[in-house]
């Protein structure tokens, strides 16, 4: 018994989205393998640090009291910033961190929701009150690098932001305390 | 109805065109390959997109984790 053309016509249309099917299945397919590659050889992840900390004290004691904050080189080479958001600033104003370097960016707010992001660089992070914000990067170009407050948090919202200074090897000099602060210009 | 009011079936307009079975099935044959082809290559068209986004802007601002 010979198919009528409409069953030939059914058929057709299933082969077609059988077809589609496939090749989006594929695309997908090829996006997860490019989301697990480039995490395990390059270490492109999505910042997922989830530790809390107390808002009410973080300036009293612990790394985030004021002596504490900014740049700091452990003896492993480690390199980590750390920098306090709040109604209307960052503390420190200017960060200093070296280029082509994995560097661990740490913040934390004492009163309202903050965000920030640096230009030019894929950081881009909320800091919420309770919660240390945690981000690893390296950043590949060196200069001076806008970093604002990306969310809205008061009246003097737009006049939050600070400085990334992205140093080349040789000047990105630690001092004997494994501190590092901006360039005097 | 009104007695001067004319049915719409009164108007070669309303009239449902005459359908040749063979000419329709022949235009169903091609309608399918042509919409594949068409959203191929608006998906083929973003995916690039996405991938020149992808490696031309993402990749060189460095990593994040």
């Amino acid at each position: 018994m010979s198919d009528t053309p409409h069953e030939l016509q059914e058929s057709r249309i299933l082969r077609t989205e059988l077809l589609w099917a496939f090749g989006v299945g594929i695309f997908v397919a090829a996006s997860l393998s490019m989301i697990v590659f480039t995490a395990l050889t390059i270490k492109i992840n999505p910042p997922s640090n989830v530790e809390r900390i107390d808002p009410k004290t973080l300036h009293l004691s612990g790394e985030f009291a004021e002596q504490n904050l900014g740049t700091t080189v452990f003896g492993d080479g480690t390199v980590i910033v750390r920098a306090i958001a709040t109604q209307f600033m960052f503390v420190p104003q200017c960060i200093a961190v070296p280029a082509n370097r994995r560097v661990t960016l740490r913040f934390a707010s004492p009163d309202v929701l903050h965000g920030l992001l640096i230009t030019g660089t894929n950081v881009n992070t909320m800091v919420v009150p309770g919660f240390v914000a945690q981000v690893h990067t390296e950043f590949t170009r060196t200069g001076d690098l806008l970093m604002p407050c990306h969310e809205f948090c008061g009246q003097g919202h737009s006049e939050m932001w600070a400085t990334v200074q992205v140093l080349p090897a040789d000047q990105f000099k630690p001092g004997p305390d494994g501190r590092v602060s901006c360039a005097q210009r | 109805m009104q007695s001067d009011q004319s049915s719409g079936a009164d108007s070669k307009l309303e009239v449902a065109d005459e359908v040749d079975e063979a000419a329709l099935a022949s235009v169903m044959r091609t309608v399918p390959l042509g919409a594949a082809v068409l959203a191929g290559t608006t998906v083929a068209l973003l995916v690039l997109g996405y991938l020149l986004i992808y490696t031309l802007v993402f990749i060189p601002r460095g990593t994040i984790g």
